[in-house]
């Protein structure tokens, strides 16, 4: 067996509060594509993190290559062999690809007094050509670039500079499926240069698809680490969550059903270069799902059912026949929305758990509606932490503390605590681990059952076919073509209207 | 797991301590000034009214404008416009001879300045810092050509002392601070005015999307703002019926020192607190005549001052330290 | 539990101030400071703390009186309004202090009533209450009363400058407006357009002069109209454009630039360079002293820093049981006349007699107007020494 090329011993690390790591010892090979799974908080951001030196261990040793490894800086440790591409976005907006790319270097193209631009957007070129994401040039303005172009451009910053260690950590969630190919691409050419590669992910099957073996971290530990002829999908999400997953992942039933009373109504929605004449009907009790690309619309429709943004033309309307025009009409037809981007739309990071659920709900539960008192505010929230199962310290602690999934069960708690009977859910299950995720896909069926009307919008197709009683799949803008539930669909009868 | 919940309390014990401190910090100042006078051998009831009288009009327009600084907001325009309502409520007396009119004219100033500046930036999409930085070069303009057209060789423009005079008593101060306090404080923490003002001042996006209208919130709090200018206007007049081209100069850059004594974040949000402008006013007063009594003002011109700054840096840095820890990464 | 702490709190505070309304009265019991041995206390009131003339009275006091007799003075920082003014009155009752001289102008009504409220003797120096005013507080016997310069004779120091530069035959000048609309300078500048012979608007009494500039905020040049002397630029203020309008002035190239205060601290460089002949209302500093012997200012009327003695005295008096009242028992109003030099050789004069040991109120001068003496001498004492 070939040395690590990196090697981490009985790292300790704890952020005042909170232990992420308890004694980890990770290694990484040459050849070899790692996944790191586990829960949110689980400490697998922050062992990959201390590694490529973003932050600093409390105790324990490193080694790369050999030598004692202690990296003042993430450029300082991308320079000497551990690049990372981080799960937020690392990329500044006010200026260009290339000069993102060149950051920290702009001088080397420097000629005199002046930079030399055209050189330095020559060699931008060249990086992005070398990942494969040729559609992105140098000199195009960051801001012209969406969500997923950025962290292509983050990826080609750190493969450029030819680390023999990447440290990937779930940058796949941003990415759509060409994307994803990518990134799998530079993921396997540093496996055949003979370097190592970390890769965090939540995606369980795309984990075990890429990485040659898995570690598996719970609450600070390592738990164990599976080659790949050990990859088992059951005993992977049970080293995970420490016990056994009973019962159903998705929906257990595999007929279509709903009410007849329509709940909400999209009719001939428009949006120029966004949205083109979307006609959509959600019943009560039914799920709806809508999947696609992720420029497909469908992200966009979200915002527009839930009035947040006016359509060009077209309206939407409620099952008794009110118009939807802003989202103050909205919550008052008890529709709620769950954003895709959860930390900046659906969440206030710095307030505690008990502002973020109770911010929707003061009509719910104010004294003649206005009065606010201490007592009627903490039985309601009380409810939905105690309901969702929210793991916290109390409910005055900050959200910005909590994980991925506990974040969004707050936001899930924001929307049922004040009743809601048209839940829209975009991306509800992103960046969160497969026990709160299961948790949410529960959830869902009960609100069915109580004749909720739900629309999910995902970029994940199993959940889609999974939960959905109809599936809508949208390209450019247009609604290709729906699905109704069925035991026999598949991704594959699925993608092809999506590309 | 031990070490864990010893942690989880030491972070709950600073919180509170940081919560805790102004107040603290407001005792310990108002004692070592009770103190200081007392060694002096200074009159120290009559020192506690100068305390009253030259911070009961800070903490009332702070306590107003924090509905603004709550949304993550500012406005500069606050001095000019007390004084621009002053202003007009004595040029309104003098014109009629009526008490109620002038107070009629102080507070639809004060209050249609306000509104002015949030409806003009809420109708042509600016920020509204930006039409408050407008509104106190016109306002402060205006004031000055009626206060020089009309004052003539005295200077200032004034009605006459008898008008306010009986208004010039503390239990009157005392009560009008208190019941303005209480009804801020009320619609702050216990209606849904001010916990969607905190929320959008952490949130804007978020708050949209829970259906919290900025244009709406920004007018009320502007409102809000107009009042506490209003009253302080009033009071104004009360301690000196007088106008100067220099009436309330120092009050816009006092209200935010005062909103940052009292321990709350410059950025607003939801870690906002109705008290910070009341506590954190009289801190600021307080700590002023502490310095002037301490440091003879024949030693030189400006040292209080920089006592004070740097007393301020330590403020801002302690109420901001649980703040920079809380952001932890996962 | 930080709203309890916030309630207790609340009720200290209230209770202390409650204590205060019922100690109140008890305040000014003590008894009278005599020149049996006591320090009088003498807090000073000041707008101003940086400017020449301020610098001259404060070192006067400060240092002249302060070594001379057994007073104390003690300066406020600079007061913006007529708020920091009552404030800065009611500290120095609060300190046990016996007087208050006060240079600032916000509000010279509300300072006498808080003075006569608190128990404090006042005096206005180096200036004066307008005539209303004087006459609603003449009575007191916590006023003292006034020494200084009357809007008066600020108009008559413009007057006799642009007088002095009509009669010397200029035909054009240029005129510095200073900070108009401060009233000293509206009635300084008022002066100067009736000296010169001009009318404003139409109108050439000082009233209506006034009245109208403090209207316009300034000196519009298309209501002037003159015969003799030809009013060719003005411009006041000081900002981003001050020089620009300043060498506008030097291009029109007028006999003479008559300022009504501050441009020989602003411009004292340019004018000499222009060789334009020029005249300021500022006091004796040696700069300007300079400017006369070698420069090209010509006409200089100023106040000497000792002007301030005889207030100190009337004050002294007061505090020392033995008020100087005229006939009918009102307080003191004297007006003070500006010293003007038009050469280096009375400016050197005027200079001299205002520095060092030897001021024009020198203690020897002041001695024979401190105890008891009649209002008659007074007001002769001050009328007299004048250098």
């Amino acid at each position: 067996m070939k040395a690590p090329i990196l090697q981490m011993k009985n790292i300790h690390k704890r952020f005042s509060s909170t232990i992420a790591l308890d004694g980890v010892d990770l290694d990484a090979f040459p050849g070899e594509i790692c996944g790191l799974i586990g829960e949110n908080g689980s400490g697998k951001s922050t062992i990959s993190s201390i590694a490529a030196g973003m932050q600093k261990a409390d105790e324990g040793e490193m080694f790369f290559r050999g030598e004692p490894w202690s990296p003042v800086s993430m450029i300082d440790a991308l320079e000497k062999g551990i690049g990372m591409i981080v799960q937020e976005s690392g990329t500044i907006s006010g200026i260009s690809v290339a000069e993102n790319l060149f950051l920290a270097e702009v001088k080397k193209f420097r000629k005199g007094p002046v930079v030399d631009r055209e050189e330095m957007n020559r060699q931008a070129d060249l990086a992005l050509d070398a990942i494969g994401a040729s559609d992105i040039r140098g000199n195009m303005p960051m801001s012209a670039l969406d969500f997923q172009a950025r962290k292509l451009v983050e990826i080609a910053k750190v493969v450029m500079k030819d680390p023999d260690v990447l440290v990937v950590d779930e940058t796949s969630t941003a990415l759509s499926h060409e994307g994803r190919n990518i990134l799998y691409d530079v993921m396997r050419r540093f496996r055949e240069e003979d370097k190592a590669v970390l890769f965090i992910s939540h995606d369980l099957d795309e984990i075990m698809d890429v990485c040659d073996t898995l570690t598996v971290l719970r609450d600070g530990n390592l738990i164990r680490t599976f080659s790949k002829e050990e990859f088992n999908p059951d005993a992977i999400r049970m080293s995970m969550i420490g016990r056994e997953l009973k019962g159903d992942y998705y929906r257990s039933d595999f007929i279509p059903s709903s009410l007849d009373e329509i709940a909400l109504k999209g009719e001939d929605l428009s949006i120029p270069g966004e949205l083109d004449g979307v006609d959509l009907t959600l019943r009560k009790g039914e799920i709806v799902g809508i999947g696609g690309l992720s420029h497909c619309g469908m992200h966009t429709l979200g915002k527009v059912l839930f009035g947040a943004i006016r359509p060009e033309s077209g309206r939407v309307v409620t099952g008794d026949g009110s118009e939807i025009r802003d989202e103050g009409s909205s919550m008052k037809h008890n529709i709620g929305y769950v954003a895709k981007d959860r930390d900046t739309e659906s969440l206030n990071l710095t307030a505690s758990i008990r502002d973020n659920i109770a911010i929707a709900g003061l009509d719910r539960y104010a004294v003649s509606g206005f009065l606010l008192t201490a007592g009627n505010e903490k039985k309601y929230v009380d409810k939905q932490i105690a309901d969702l199962s929210i793991k916290c310290s109390d409910r005055d602690q900050a959200v910005q503390q909590l994980s991925g999934g506990n974040k969004q069960k707050v936001v899930f708690g924001k929307w049922i605590g004040r009743g809601s009977d048209i839940l829209i859910l975009d991306c509800p299950t992103r960046g969160v681990d497969i026990g709160v995720k299961r948790d949410m896909y529960r959830l869902m069926s009960d609100m069915k059952k109580q004749g909720k009307a739900i629309l999910i919008i995902s970029e994940e197709l199993p959940e889609l076919i999974g939960m959905s009683d109809r599936l809508i799949i949208m390209k450019d803008g247009r609604i290709t073509k729906e699905f109704t539930r069925s035991e026999s669909l598949s991704d594959a009868d699925v993608i092809n209207y999506m590309i | 797991m031990d070490s864990k919940t010893a942690l989880l309390k030491k972070y709950k014990r600073r919180q509170r301590l940081v919560t805790v401190l102004p107040f603290v910090a407001l005792a310990v100042l108002f004692a070592v000034l009770c103190l200081t006078v007392q060694a002096k051998g200074y009159r120290l009831p009559m020192y506690l009214k100068i305390l009253l009288n030259e911070g009961v009009v800070l903490a009332i327009v702070a306590t107003g404008a924090t509905f603004i600084y709550t949304l993550g907001s500012f406005d500069i325009s606050l001095g000019a416009s007390t004084l621009f309502s002053a202003t007009v409520g004595v040029m309104v007396y003098n014109a009629t001879g009526n008490f109620g009119l002038m107070l009629l004219a102080i507070f639809g100033v004060a209050i249609g300045c306000s509104l002015l500046s949030s409806v003009l930036a809420s109708v042509f999409h600016i920020p509204v810092f930006v039409t408050t930085v407008a509104m106190m070069s016109v306002l402060s303009a205006v004031a000055a050509q009626i206060i020089t057209a009309n004052g003539g060789a005295l200077g200032g423009i004034s009605i006459p002392a008898e008008v306010v005079r009986p208004f010039d008593v503390m239990w009157f101060k005392i009560l009008v601070l208190t019941v303005f306090f209480a009804v801020c404080m009320f619609l702050f923490d216990y209606t849904k005015l001010g916990r969607r003002q905190k929320f959008l001042g952490g949130n804007p996006v978020c708050a949209k999307l829970t259906g919290i209208d900025l244009n709406k919130y920004a007018i009320l709090a502007f409102i809000m703002a107009g009042i506490g200018v209003g009253i302080g206007a009033f009071l104004t007049l009360v301690y000196t019926p007088s106008v100067t081209t220099g009436t309330a100069g120092s009050i816009g850059m006092n209200i935010l020192v005062a909103i940052v004594f009292g321990g709350m974040p410059i950025s607003g949000g939801p870690r906002s607190k109705i008290y910070a402008a009341v506590v954190g006013g009289f801190s600021y007063i307080i700590l002023n005549n502490i310095l002037k009594i301490l440091i003879d003002s024949n030693a030189g011109y400006g040292i209080s001052q920089i006592v004070s700054a740097v007393f301020f840096l330590a403020v801002v840095y302690v109420t901001g330290m649980n703040y920079r820890s809380q952001l932890l990464p996962r | 539990m930080k709203k309890y702490l916030a309630m207790i709190l609340a009720m200290v505070m209230v209770l202390a101030l409650a204590a205060c309304g019922s100690a109140a009265p008890a305040a000014s019991e003590q008894a009278p400071a005599g020149d049996s041995g006591k320090t009088v206390k003498i807090g000073v009131l000041v707008a101003d703390v940086s400017g020449e003339e301020a610098l001259g009275f404060a070192n006067y006091y400060r240092n002249y009186i302060q070594s001379n007799y057994n007073v104390e003075f003690s300066y406020t920082e600079q007061l913006a309004d007529a708020a920091a003014e009552k404030a800065a009155i009611e500290k120095f009752a609060a300190q046990g202090y016996d007087a208050i001289i006060s240079f600032s102008a916000s509000d010279r009504a509300t300072q006498l009533q808080t003075c006569i409220d608190n128990g404090l003797y006042y005096a206005v120096a180096s200036g004066m209450l307008d005539d209303a005013q004087y006459e609603q507080f003449k009575t007191s016997e916590y006023f003292v009363g006034q020494i200084g310069p009357s809007m008066d004779t600020e108009y008559e120091a413009g007057y006799a400058m642009g007088k002095y530069f009509a009669d010397q035959g200029a035909k054009k000048i240029a005129m510095y407006g200073a900070f108009i609309p401060n009233p000293m300078h509206v009635f300084r500048a008022a002066g100067v357009l009736a000296g010169i012979g001009a009318t404003y608007g139409g109108a050439s009494e000082k009233d209506a002069i006034v009245g109208q500039i403090f209207a316009d905020q300034g000196i519009d040049l298309k209501k002037v109209e003159s015969k003799d002397v030809e009013l060719a630029g003005y411009f006041q203020g000081f900002g981003d454009t001050t020089f620009d309008e300043l060498f506008a002035c030097i291009g029109a190239q007028p006999d003479a630039f008559l300022s009504v205060g501050m441009a020989t601290t602003f411009f004292t460089q340019n004018l000499n360079d222009a060789g334009i002949a020029f005249s300021d209302i500022d006091s004796f500093t040696s700069a300007n002293g300079e400017a006369m012997a070698d420069g090209k200012l010509v006409y200089l009327a100023g106040k000497y820093s000792s002007s301030i003695g005889p207030v100190f005295a009337a004050v002294l008096n007061a505090v020392n049981g033995t008020p100087v009242r005229d006939d009918e028992g009102n307080a003191i109003s004297l007006s003070q006349d500006y010293l003007v030099a038009t050469d280096a050789d009375s400016f050197q004069k005027y200079a001299a007699a205002d520095q060092g040991d030897s001021p024009i109120f020198s203690k020897e001068v002041l001695d024979t107007i401190i105890g008891d003496v009649s209002y008659a001498d007074f007001s002769a004492a001050v009328a007299a020494d004048r250098g």
